[in-house]
C-alpha cells in the first residue's frame, strides 16, 4: 500500500500566494511514500515544503520555474506500476490524448502524470492512463481563468491502483475515487 | 543441629541458600556436607540426587550453550551436535533420574488420555515439570490457561471456534485500508456486473466517495486515521521484535520462517493494544508472548502448530489477565499496581527470611523496585536462558494458587538462593547480582519457592 501524491502548477509566488489552508490541513508528513510534482512550482520554497512532506520528491521543469535543474521527464517504478512525469508544456497540442500517448510509448510507462492545463483529468488511452492533476492552487493558466484547485493521491497495491482526487470547488473539499487494474497482457508499443 | 527442635526446620532452609551459593560459585558439594546436613538432605530426594547435582548443573550449561534455539531434546528440528551433548549428560545422571522422568512421562499421558481431564492432577505433574520435544507441553499449558475445556471431547469444537473467532478479529481490525476499499469496490462491481478487463478507452469513471473514506482524511471514525494511528504502534512493537531472543534462530535474523514468526507475533500484539486500548502496547509484551508462541509452534501436531498465531493469542490474553494492571503506569501506586506487588514481594521475603530482608530494605537500601520490576512484569522471562524459562513456566501454570502467588514465590526463592552473597554485598554488589542474576539449578529454585512460609499478614485469602 503505497500512497503517491501527484500535484503541480502552484505557480507560487506569481500567480498565488499559497496552496489552499484546506488542502495543506490535510497534507501532514508521515502519510505519503513519494511526492510527483508536474511543475510550476515556482520558486525553492514550496520545493522545501514539499519536502517536509514526504523525502522521496519527483520533480519535471514546468517553463516558469526558477529552478533550471528539475528533468523535462521522469520515470520512477513503484509497486507494479511504471510511473511518468512530465510537465506537458512540450506536448503539443496541449493536452492532446494522442500526443501525450506517443510521450507515453516513448518514456515506456504505464501511467503518465502530466499538467499544465490546470484542469483535472484522468484518461485511458491506448494501453495506458494519463492522469492530469490539475493545478493545485488553482492558479489561471495560459488557456483559461477558471480553475479549481485540485490535487492526486494514488494507493498503489500491487496491480490496482486506487485513485483519489480532491478538488476544491466552492470553498469545500470533494473527493472522488478512480480505480483500475493493470492488466497482465502488457501494452501495445 | 539438633533436629528436634522447632526453629529447625527454618535452620535447615537457611542453610540451603549457603550450599547453593557454593553451587553457583561452581565448587563441588561433597565438602559441604556434613553428616547431620545430609540427613536433613533425605526428606527432599534421596541421597544419589545430590552427587548428580553437578551432572544436572552441566547439563543446563550445555543447554544455555546452544545457539540454534532448539531448545527440547529430540522432536524436530535436531542438529547432530545436539544430540551428542544430549547423551554426554544423559550420561550423568542416575538412573533414578531417568526412571523419575519416564514416571513422569507415563503419568503425563495417562492424565492427558482420560476423557475429562483433572485439571488439579494436572497442575501437579506440571509442577514438577514438563516433557521437552513432544507436544505435551503446548497441550498442558492450554488446558491450564483454560484455553482448553477440560472434556476431551470438546477440543476440536472449542478449537475451532476460537480460531475461527481469531481470523474475524484480524480480519476487522488488522485490515489495511486499501485492503478493505479494494473488497468493497469488488463487492460492488461484482454487484453491477461491470468487468474491468474490457472497459475502452476514455475517460475513467469518477465515484463520489464521502469524506471519511480517503487516505487523507483526519476524521476519526475514518478507517485510514487509524491505520496512520497505528502505524505508530506497530514500529514499536516492530523494533522490540527485532530484539526478542537474538539468540534463538527461530525470533531472529531474516530467514523466512523467523520473518513469520515475527510477524505473527506482531498481529497478536497489535490486537492485543487494539483490544485494550488503556493499555495499548508496553515494552516487554513481546517478551512475555514469546515463550508461549514458541511452544505453540514447536507443537508436533501439525494442526496446532500452524495456528500457533491464534492459539498464542488466546493464551497470551489470559495469561496476561491478572497482571495486565502491572503495565499500566496510572495503576503504579494503587491496590493492584506494580509497586503493590512489588511490596507484597517484600513482605513475603520478610516472612521467611528476616535477616535478608533487613540488611536488603535497611543496610543495603536495595528496594524491590530496583531489581524485580522487571522481574515480576515479564515473569522472568529476561533472567533466565530459554530452556529455564519454559521449566519455570510450567511451575507457575501448575500452581493452583495462581500464576503471581507462584512468581512471587519464586523471586523470593531467588532471593534466599543468594542469600549469602547478598549479605556480604553492599548496595551497588547487591544490585549488579541482582539485576544480573547468576546461573542456578532450577530444580533447585522452585523447591525452595514451593516450600516458602506464605505471607499471612498479605490481604490474600490463603485457603
Amino acid at each position: 500500500m503505497v500512497l503517491v501524491l501527484a500535484l503541480g502548477d502552484m505557480h507560487i509566488p506569481h500567480r498565488a500566494p499559497d496552496l489552499p489552508a484546506k488542502f495543506k490541513s490535510m497534507l501532514v508528513p508521515g502519510k505519503i511514500q513519494h511526492i510527483i510534482c508536474t511543475g510550476n512550482l515556482c520558486f525553492k520554497e514550496v520545493h522545501d515544503y514539499l519536502k517536509t512532506l514526504c523525502p522521496d520528491l519527483h520533480i519535471s521543469r514546468g517553463e516558469y520555474d526558477e529552478e533550471t535543474r528539475y528533468p523535462e521527464t521522469k520515470t520512477l517504478t513503484i509497486g507494479q506500476f511504471k510511473l511518468g512525469v512530465c510537465h506537458g508544456h512540450q506536448v503539443i497540442p496541449w493536452g492532446d490524448l494522442d500526443s501525450l500517448a506517443m510521450l507515453q510509448r516513448q518514456l515506456d510507462v504505464d501511467i503518465l502524470v502530466t499538467g499544465h492545463t490546470h484542469q483535472f483529468t484522468a484518461y485511458k488511452h491506448e494501453g495506458g492512463v494519463v492522469i492530469n492533476p490539475g493545478s493545485a492552487t488553482g492558479a489561471y493558466s495560459s488557456i483559461t481563468y477558471d480553475v479549481n484547485p485540485s490535487f492526486v493521491l494514488m494507493d498503489i497495491d500491487g496491480f490496482r491502483v486506487v485513485v483519489y482526487v480532491y478538488e476544491l470547488i466552492d470553498g469545500e473539499v470533494k473527493v472522488d475515487k478512480i480505480d483500475f487494474k493493470k492488466t497482465t497482457t502488457t501494452n501495445a508499443h | 543441629m539438633p533436629r528436634d527442635r522447632t526453629k529447625s526446620h527454618d535452620r535447615q532452609r537457611k542453610n540451603f541458600p549457603d550450599r547453593l551459593g557454593s553451587l553457583v560459585l561452581g565448587s563441588g558439594l561433597e565438602e559441604t556436607f556434613g553428616s547431620d546436613i545430609g540427613k536433613e538432605l533425605d526428606t527432599f530426594q534421596p541421597h544419589g540426587f545430590g552427587s548428580d547435582r553437578e551432572g544436572l548443573g552441566d547439563w543446563e550449561d550445555e543447554g544455555d550453550r546452544d545457539v540454534d534455539g532448539v531448545v527440547g531434546d529430540g522432536g524436530e528440528g535436531c542438529l547432530g551436535n545436539r544430540e551428542v551433548i544430549g547423551t554426554s549428560g544423559s550420561d550423568r545422571v542416575s538412573v533414578l533420574e531417568v526412571i523419575a522422568a519416564d514416571e513422569k512421562r507415563s503419568d503425563l499421558e495417562y492424565e492427558l488420555s482420560q476423557e475429562e481431564i483433572n485439571l488439579e492432577k494436572l497442575q501437579r505433574i506440571a509442577s514438577k515439570g514438563l516433557p521437552d520435544g513432544d507436544g505435551s507441553r503446548a497441550r498442558v499449558w492450554k488446558l491450564l490457561l483454560g484455553y482448553l475445556p477440560p472434556s476431551r471431547n470438546l477440543w476440536d469444537k472449542e478449537l475451532a471456534e476460537n480460531r475461527q473467532k481469531y481470523a474475524k478479529l484480524k480480519e476487522e481490525l488488522l485490515i489495511s485500508p486499501s485492503e478493505s476499499a479494494r473488497r468493497r469496490i469488488e463487492g460492488f462491481r461484482s454487484f453491477e456486473q461491470e468487468s474491468d478487463s474490457g472497459e475502452s478507452d476514455g475517460p475513467l469513471q469518477r465515484r463520489e466517495i464521502s469524506q471519511e473514506d480517503h487516505p487523507l482524511s483526519l476524521g476519526k471514525a475514518s478507517v485510514w486515521h487509524q491505520f496512520f494511528q497505528n502505524t505508530e504502534i506497530m514500529d514499536q512493537i516492530d523494533r522490540d521484535l527485532q530484539r526478542t531472543h537474538p539468540d534463538m534462530k527461530f525470533f531472529s535474523g531474516e530467514t523466512p520462517t523467523s520473518r513469520k514468526h515475527r510477524a505473527a507475533m506482531r498481529n497478536i500484539l497489535l490486537l492485543f493494544a487494539k483490544l485494550n486500548p488503556a493499555i495499548r502496547y508496553v515494552q516487554g509484551m513481546n517478551e512475555v508472548l514469546a515463550p508461549l508462541y514458541y511452544v505453540f509452534s514447536t507443537d508436533i501436531n501439525e494442526q496446532n502448530a500452524a495456528n500457533a498465531e491464534a492459539d498464542s493469542f488466546a493464551c497470551f490474553v489470559r495469561l496476561l489477565s491478572d497482571s495486565v494492571d502491572h503495565f499500566c503506569q496510572q495503576l503504579d501506586n494503587s491496590a493492584v499496581g506494580i509497586l503493590s506487588t512489588l511490596s507484597r514481594l517484600s513482605e513475603l521475603l520478610r516472612a521467611n527470611d528476616e535477616e535478608l530482608w533487613r540488611h536488603l530494605e535497611f543496610t543495603t537500601k536495595v528496594k524491590p523496585q530496583f531489581y524485580a520490576f522487571r522481574w515480576i512484569t515479564l515473569l522472568l522471562t529476561q533472567e533466565f536462558d530459554f530452556k529455564s524459562i519454559l521449566r519455570i513456566w510450567d511451575s507457575f501454570l501448575g500452581n493452583p494458587f495462581g500464576v503471581q502467588d507462584m512468581l512471587l514465590r519464586v523471586c523470593c526463592a531467588m532471593l534466599l538462593c543468594v542469600k549469602s552473597q547478598l549479605l556480604s554485598g553492599d548496595f551497588i554488589a547487591n544490585l549488579k547480582l541482582l539485576q544480573h542474576y547468576p546461573e542456578i539449578n532450577i530444580e533447585h529454585l522452585l523447591h525452595v519457592a514451593m516450600d516458602l512460609t506464605p505471607d499471612t499478614s498479605s490481604y490474600r485469602v490463603w485457603l
